[in-house]
């Protein structure tokens, strides 16, 4: 069986259109980093808790986690879902596909070589990626590919009208490389430290609302209507979604540093327009749960749609949270506290891999046709995905509230207040448990994550021979 | 098999490992052999589209609108797309048979992706205009007191080290005026030099050089206590603990 099984992936590679080969290798070298960003992230974890059992501090675990996850994995394979779902909205072939080849190596080359250097010291230590300047540059110049493909893909289409999929795909790849050069602005010698803290934190938020949910978003939207074969239920709550997100939800980033040493407007500013984040959220989850009114029950037969709208309503709690975080009152409590790492936490390991699935599960089938290996297979990774990333979020971001009213109390925390014995080892202890158990549900949720990446190369080597889909491009008018 | 695939290629003007990925589509689904697939198609027998002559053989492949923009009421031409170097079939101007007709869903307006790329831009430069430079311009207020430390060049130097090191994941040096926050130091302002950082997970260490000795620095850093231990070298180690000593705000600078 084994030389059946060599022959099916030679099969992929030699089937199928060139810019549909390009979007599955997306795919599959997305699910690979996965696998290495969700050790690293469970790892970091684990350093939380135990801080002298591993050999490698959680201060170089969570940037080398954040690399791989944000730019290995959320990033690569959304630009594969990009690829895939351009052609079929323009009517034009994928511009430049050697170039996207070039993209891909050079985003997994930067992201490989990325996580050693910060593992072995070389980083810079800033957050999110911590990557020294040597690695910012080239990997900002990379991130500029999908948006010159897609750009010049659209510029050559045959088809003049826009599914919805398009506004959040040109949102998304154009923002993306636009954020991480804005970034930069944390390598110049004069930047000052308030200006890199702001910075780095409309990074984090930017790359969540602006791209990765935003693409995500936008090709949740694609695979439901064309797996499910309903009508988009509103173009003007897209619209809502999407600007939402691309408009005012990068401020909930800006909440983390509430009451710091900025201006005094950001607090409020940052709480009203993070909001945008869960609406924005919200106005695409709703869209397509109202698309799929009357269909929920042919849901258990399209893993990859139920995937997309498991992740839809994710994204609406957790950004719910992050919001909350961004009002004074609460912030007073919770800023600077573990529930910030919570909901990073789940929003790159939960609602990436959800979201990129929700395509990956619709386009793989099509792209080397065969079937998704297997339903009850997918069926295991949404349940332990989504018990893995809540339970995260409810125990760490407990204990990320018990730490912040642990220091109003004047007890444990970093604060070297001891308001009584008692008080401070009782907190102790209540904190210490809620990690260990958000270490645990951090295993449940990498077990999902290597679900996802099992499914998607068992579907390329293993999955059941199916109707594939061969890309057919009509020539440009322009051509 | 070769032979026959070849001959079914070329009867079919299609590359090889196309149809040879039909045919075992085909073969897994009929329970046929592929040599017997490959058999009939040399043959001339029923072609595995239902598209168009030069439509892939493939099963299914053959859903026009699949591939094509969904918003083309029409019956559009297709070409279908080959591997560089093969000879490119001439589209026939038959109609593609389709079942009976259903409203293309992934419906789309009229618009200009060109004005959407304006706004996608022009929302980028207003959000970082407003989000990052705004609250970084510092605020010059006469009299007002400073969080800008006189660093010594070692100082300066162990700055690095700690930033390298990760130093800023767990710990915060930044004071604010709240609750939670009295007693650690003097509050940080806009002027600060010293790293923020986000999470504390560990002490805030902005007045850190107030409370702690050099020697229990060097001590914690190797790993005493619950503190993960750190194997730096002798110099960083040297310049780290300088850094963290001078980080005293509770006395604060002058008064300008």
């Amino acid at each position: 069986m084994a030389d059946t099984r060599n022959a099916d992936i030679r099969a992929l590679l030699g089937g199928g259109s060139t810019e549909d080969r390009l979007a599955a290798i997306h795919f599959m070298v997305g699910a690979l980093f996965l696998v290495i960003g969700g050790a690293i992230q469970l790892l970091s974890l684990v350093a939380l808790r135990f801080a002298d059992l591993l050999p490698i501090s959680y201060g170089l675990l969570e940037p080398a986690a954040n690399l791989t996850l944000m730019i290995g994995f959320a990033a690569i394979s959304l630009v594969g879902g990009v690829y895939y779902v351009v052609p079929r909205l323009t009517g034009a072939r994928l511009r430049n596909a050697t170039l996207g080849g070039l993209g891909l190596a050079g985003m997994a080359g930067l992201t490989g070589l990325g996580v050693v250097a910060i593992l072995t010291g070389l980083g810079d230590g800033g957050q999110p990626l911590g990557l020294a300047w040597w690695l910012d540059i080239p990997l900002a110049l990379v991130l500029f590919i999908p948006a010159m493909i897609t750009l010049d893909t659209i510029r050559h289409r045959t088809e003049r009208r826009s599914f919805v999929t398009l506004w959040f795909v040109v949102g998304g790849v154009v923002w993306l490389p636009l954020l991480y050069l804005a970034h930069l602005v944390t390598e110049l010698p004069f930047a000052s430290q308030v200006g890199i803290a702001f910075a780095e934190t409309f990074f984090s938020a930017g790359f969540v609302t602006m791209f990765l949910v935003t693409v995500g978003s936008g090709l949740v939207y694609y695979t439901t209507v064309k797996e499910m074969d309903l009508p988009l239920a509103s173009r003007q709550l897209a619209l809502v979604g999407f600007w939402s997100l691309g408009f005012a939800a990068a401020w909930w980033g800006a909440a983390q540093l509430l009451f710091g040493p900025g201006p005094d407007w950001v607090a409020g500013v940052a709480a009203a327009l993070g909001l945008a984040f869960p609406l924005g959220a919200l106005a695409n989850a709703a869209n397509v749960s109202m698309t799929l009114e009357g269909s929920w029950s042919r849901l258990a037969e399209q893993p990859g749609v139920l995937s997309g709208v498991i992740g839809l309503y994710l994204t609406v709690g957790v950004a719910a949270v992050a919001a909350l975080a961004g009002f004074r009152s609460v912030g007073s409590v919770a800023a600077t506290t573990p529930l910030w790492e919570a909901i990073e936490y789940v929003l790159l390991a939960g609602v990436a891999t959800l979201l990129v699935s929700g395509v990956a599960f619709a386009a793989l089938p099509r792209i080397v046709g065969r079937e998704l290996e297997t339903k009850a297979k997918a069926r295991r990774f949404h349940r332990l995905t989504v018990t893995g990333a809540v339970g995260v979020l409810v125990t760490l971001g407990g204990a990320g509230v018990l730490a912040g009213y642990s220091w109003i109390g004047g007890s444990n925390s970093g604060a070297y207040i001891d308001a009584g014995e008692g008080w401070a080892a009782g907190m102790g202890a209540s904190y210490d448990t809620l990690v260990l158990a958000a270490v645990v549900f951090g295993i449940v949720l990498f077990a999902g994550l290597g679900g996802y990446a099992s499914i998607v190369f068992g579907t390329v080597a293993r999955g059941r021979a199916a109707s594939q889909e061969v890309l057919v491009a009509k020539v440009a008018r322009d051509e | 098999m070769s032979d026959q695939l070849a001959a079914a290629a070329a009867a079919m003007g299609l590359p090889e490992a196309l149809v040879q990925r039909s045919a075992e589509a085909r073969s897994e689904e009929t329970g046929a052999s592929v040599e017997d697939i490959l058999a009939q198609w040399v043959a001339g027998e029923t072609a595995p589209v239902a598209a168009a002559p030069q439509a892939p053989p493939v099963e299914e492949a053959a859903e026009p609108d699949e591939a094509l923009p969904e918003e083309a009421t029409t019956t559009p031409e297709i070409v279908i797309e080959v591997p560089d170097g093969a000879e490119t079939p001439t589209p026939a101007p038959q109609p593609i048979a389709v079942g009976p007709y259903k409203p293309p869903v992934l419906v789309g307006h009229e618009d200009s992706p060109m004005t959407l790329l304006a706004g996608v831009v022009g929302l980028f430069i207003i959000v970082m205009m407003v989000g990052l430079v705004g609250p970084s311009i510092p605020v010059d207020e006469p009299g007002a007191r400073s969080s800008e430390i006189a660093f010594s060049e070692a100082a300066l130097a162990g700055r690095e080290v700690y930033a390298v090191s990760g130093c800023a994941a767990c710990h915060t040096q930044m004071v604010r005026p709240v609750v939670a926050d009295v007693g650690l130091g003097a509050v940080t302002l806009n002027d600060t030099n010293q790293i923020l950082g986000t999470r504390r997970f560990g002490p805030d260490l902005s007045d850190v050089g107030s409370r702690v000795g050099s020697d229990q620095m060097q001590a914690i850093v190797a790993g005493q206590g619950t503190h993960p231990a750190h194997n730096l070298s002798p110099t960083d180690l040297e310049s780290l603990v300088a850094y963290l000593s001078e980080s005293r705000t509770s006395s604060g600078p002058a008064p300008s």
